[in-house]
């Protein structure tokens, strides 16, 4: 029962907007009653335009976060291992990674147009980032003495890295990704919102200027729903992997 | 070699990348429309500061900045304050907080375009919204993680409840609390950019949006720059201010 | 003046957690005494000292200072962590330190230096105001919390194990230095330990408990020579007696 009581401020919060909703016969523009949030919701389920949304965003998402994380990955691996890579990086990293992705919204306009890849592009250097420095802190940090092991097993740079860096670093790798995924959702739908005319971020703004209210809220708490879901299964995975 | 040693090997590490922007620009390998030189990018810059352009986009993303993240800020301290240290209110309002801590806070810009209209305070109240929560949920967890041993020290000291929070809550919970504004700074400055988009008020993000529409590139590369620069020195800013305030923990 | 002892532990039990910590706890201490509370883990002696600290309400019985009902932490009782790491502010110096316990006694600004001043100087921290605690060491930031307790000015000290995480060395200069600040001021003491030895070398009274559930086991008079010392006083003959006597009375109280 204790469990449950975390479910009740919600409740009680979404109880009341639909009982001030009903008690003012709210039909407006700018505001809809959850109830009517449901129903909006309930029908763009059935027609399948929340779906392909959500693939959109999703396929944008994931599509950056396995480049752009991918490339952080390698980046944070190499400068992990190299202490002179990562002193001569240091400048180079400090001026590239505070620029704010959305500024590259515009960039990305130019050189794209709209659609996938200009979502992905932007997605991937907001990914790319976490990855990267959570990863080569995490490649620094190993016991130095599973690398005496390594060099006493005469293991060339490759072969340790994949048998012995990777293994050691990846609670942290995981955990750096699990940020990365977060970070990936959020600007996909940032991306969205402002230009790119797909994926959940778009349907909200149609939402909004086709004066829905009712959608826009359904598509809010989906979105919410959604984040919060995908956190939530990353971190299960990584209790199970990790036992951590 | 030492650390100024290494520190100049960087920059000129970075100046390497520099010249080889400039080479790939030169060798017209991709258009220039697209990728402007660093060279025409610098001289964007200074005929932007020059004219005056840049500096006031610049005035107006960091006040919006600034004061929405003071406000979120200030607010998330009290309000986090007051939930932290009540082991009650965190079981009944944790879970909903936890729950809006992944939600992406451009998710609700249509919502503040349908109660503001694309009007700064839109753009304002959004870069509120964004902020609050970074800064709310640390101070939770700081004042919920104050060392149980200094509540028994304030009691055998028959300190006040103000006393309390003002002398051991509080200070115990400032790295938490320093922590989660930096990350709502971050998050002001991305989501003034978005609003400065989206609504179309003057700002760095309107500009560089302005000029990749009418093909400039040099401006917008210029503007990305700026962006970039701005993003640095507030976070280098508040980092001196964290270390200043946090001194007890670097001695 | 009554003969009314200073401290009253009287039918004093105690239920945390639905386990009876302590049961039927009958104490009396004078003013002046220094006693020593020794037992193995769960006989309820830092339950006894949380309740002499007014941090606890027995679940029955009383504990009286002076004559009255101890219902919550009084100004003249000091108490003293065991944790000193977990005790101390980090985010305040050596003196800011100090002060926390003049700021909660009220006391006027301008008399707080000389205070802090004097207290830090009886510990022997004296060049040390401006530190923080994460640069002392162990020793040094249990002193602090020994200054702290001075600023208090108290009757009574309760200490609770506060040499157990220390080195040996230190260890016994600190019993020394607890033992000459207590013949200075004149403190009534209460000092829970785990070390049988330690609780023999500083008391006039050491009280054995015995666990599951607390009780007092034994309540042995210490009529060793002061001012004691670290060689002479662990020699001597009475010291081994008073040693074996209570380690045998804790394992066996019937004997």
């Amino acid at each position: 029962m204790k469990r449950w009581r975390g479910l009740l401020f919600p409740l009680v919060l979404i109880a009341i907007a639909q009982a001030a909703a009903m008690a003012t016969h709210l039909q407006s523009y700018t505001l809809a009653s959850p109830a009517d949030a449901a129903v909006a919701g309930a029908h763009a389920l059935a027609d399948g335009s929340i779906a392909v949304a959500t693939l959109q965003t999703l396929a944008n998402a994931f599509g950056g976060l396995a480049l752009g994380g991918g490339f952080g990955l390698v980046a944070g691996i190499v400068l992990g291992s190299s202490v002179i890579a990562d002193r001569l990086m240091e400048f180079s990293v400090e001026a590239l990674r505070p620029v704010p992705s959305v500024a590259l919204i515009p960039i990305a306009m130019l050189t794209f147009g709209f659609g996938f890849r200009m979502e992905i592009a932007i997605v991937s250097f907001a990914a790319f980032w976490p990855v990267l420095i959570l990863t080569r802190n995490a490649v620094a940090g190993i016991d130095a003495g599973l690398i005496d092991v390594a060099r006493a097993l005469r293991l060339r740079p490759f072969a340790r890295t994949v048998k012995i860096v990777l293994p050691a670093a990846l609670p942290r790798i995981f955990v750096a990704f699990r940020l990365a995924a977060g970070i990936a959702l959020t600007v996909a739908v940032t991306v969205e919102v402002s230009t790119n005319p797909m994926g959940l971020g778009y349907g909200m703004i149609l939402a909004e200027q086709s004066l829905h209210p009712d959608l826009m809220l359904a598509y809010l708490v989906w979105v919410g729903v959604l984040g919060w879901g995908l956190n939530f299964a990353i971190t299960s995975a990584q209790r199970r992997l990790f036992r951590a | 070699m030492t650390r100024i040693g290494w520190r100049l090997a960087s920059i000129v590490t970075g100046a390497v990348f520099i010249a080889l922007w400039q080479l790939i620009a030169n060798a017209h390998v991709i258009s220039p429309v697209y990728l402007p030189s660093p060279a025409r990018t610098w001289d964007a810059l200074v005929v932007g500061f020059t004219s005056g352009t840049l500096p006031d986009q610049l005035w107006q993303t960091v006040q919006r900045m600034f004061v929405g993240w003071l406000l979120a800020s200030l607010v998330g301290i009290v309000i986090g304050a007051a939930i932290g240290l009540s082991p009650k209110a965190r079981e009944y309002v944790g879970p909903t907080l936890e729950f809006i801590r992944p939600l992406p806070a451009s998710a609700v810009i249509p919502l503040a375009i349908v109660f503001f209209g694309l009007t700064d305070g839109m753009v304002l109240a959004v870069i509120a919204f964004g902020a609050l929560w970074p800064t709310l949920l640390a101070t939770v967890h700081g004042f919920a993680a104050v060392e149980p041993c200094l509540y028994d020290v304030s009691r055998a000291l028959r300190m006040s409840r103000f006393a309390v929070i003002w002398k051991i809550a509080l200070p115990s919970s400032l790295p938490d609390i320093l922590a989660g504004m930096r990350l709502s700074l971050t998050i002001s400055l991305i989501l003034a950019v978005v609003g400065e988009m989206l609504a179309s008020r003057i700002g760095l993000g309107r500009g560089i949006l302005v000029a990749a529409r009418l093909f400039h590139s040099p401006d917008l590369y210029a503007g990305v720059v700026l962006l970039g620069a701005l993003g640095y020195v507030t976070a280098q800013g508040l980092f001196a201010v964290e270390a200043r305030l946090l001194r007890w923990r670097h001695r | 003046m009554d003969s009314q002892p200073l401290i009253a532990f009287d039918r004093v039990s105690m239920t945390l957690g639905g386990t009876e910590v302590l049961t039927n706890i009958d104490l009396r201490i004078e003013a002046g005494d220094f006693v020593c509370v020794v037992g193995p883990s769960g006989c309820g002696k830092t339950t006894m000292l949380r309740l002499l600290g007014g941090l606890l309400e027995p679940t029955a019985g009383e504990v009286r200072y002076a004559g009255k009902r101890i219902v919550a932490p009084r100004a003249d009782i000091a108490i003293m962590f065991q944790d000193y790491g977990r005790a101390l502010l980090p985010w305040r110096t050596v003196a800011g330190n100090v002060s926390l316990a003049l700021e909660a006694l009220d006391v006027p600004k301008e008399e707080r230096p000389g205070r802090i001043a004097g207290v830090l100087a009886t510990v022997g921290l004296d060049g040390k105001a401006d530190k923080y605690p994460s640069e002392l060491s162990g020793g040094m930031q249990q002193r602090l919390q020994i200054a702290r307790c001075l600023a208090q000015q108290p009757n009574v000290l309760l200490m609770d194990e506060p040499f157990g995480a220390l080195d040996a060395m230190t260890r016994q200069t600190l019993q020394d230095e607890v033992l000459s600040i207590v013949a200075a001021s004149g403190a009534t003491v209460f000092f829970v330990t785990h070390d049988l030895e330690e609780a023999v070398y500083l008391g006039n009274r050491v009280i054995g408990l015995q666990p599951h559930p607390g009780r007092v086991a034994g309540d042995v008079a210490v009529n060793l020579a002061r001012p004691r010392n670290q060689l002479t006083t662990r020699e001597d003959p009475e010291f081994a007696r008073l040693r074996r006597h209570l380690f045998d009375f804790i394992k066996d109280p019937g004997a």
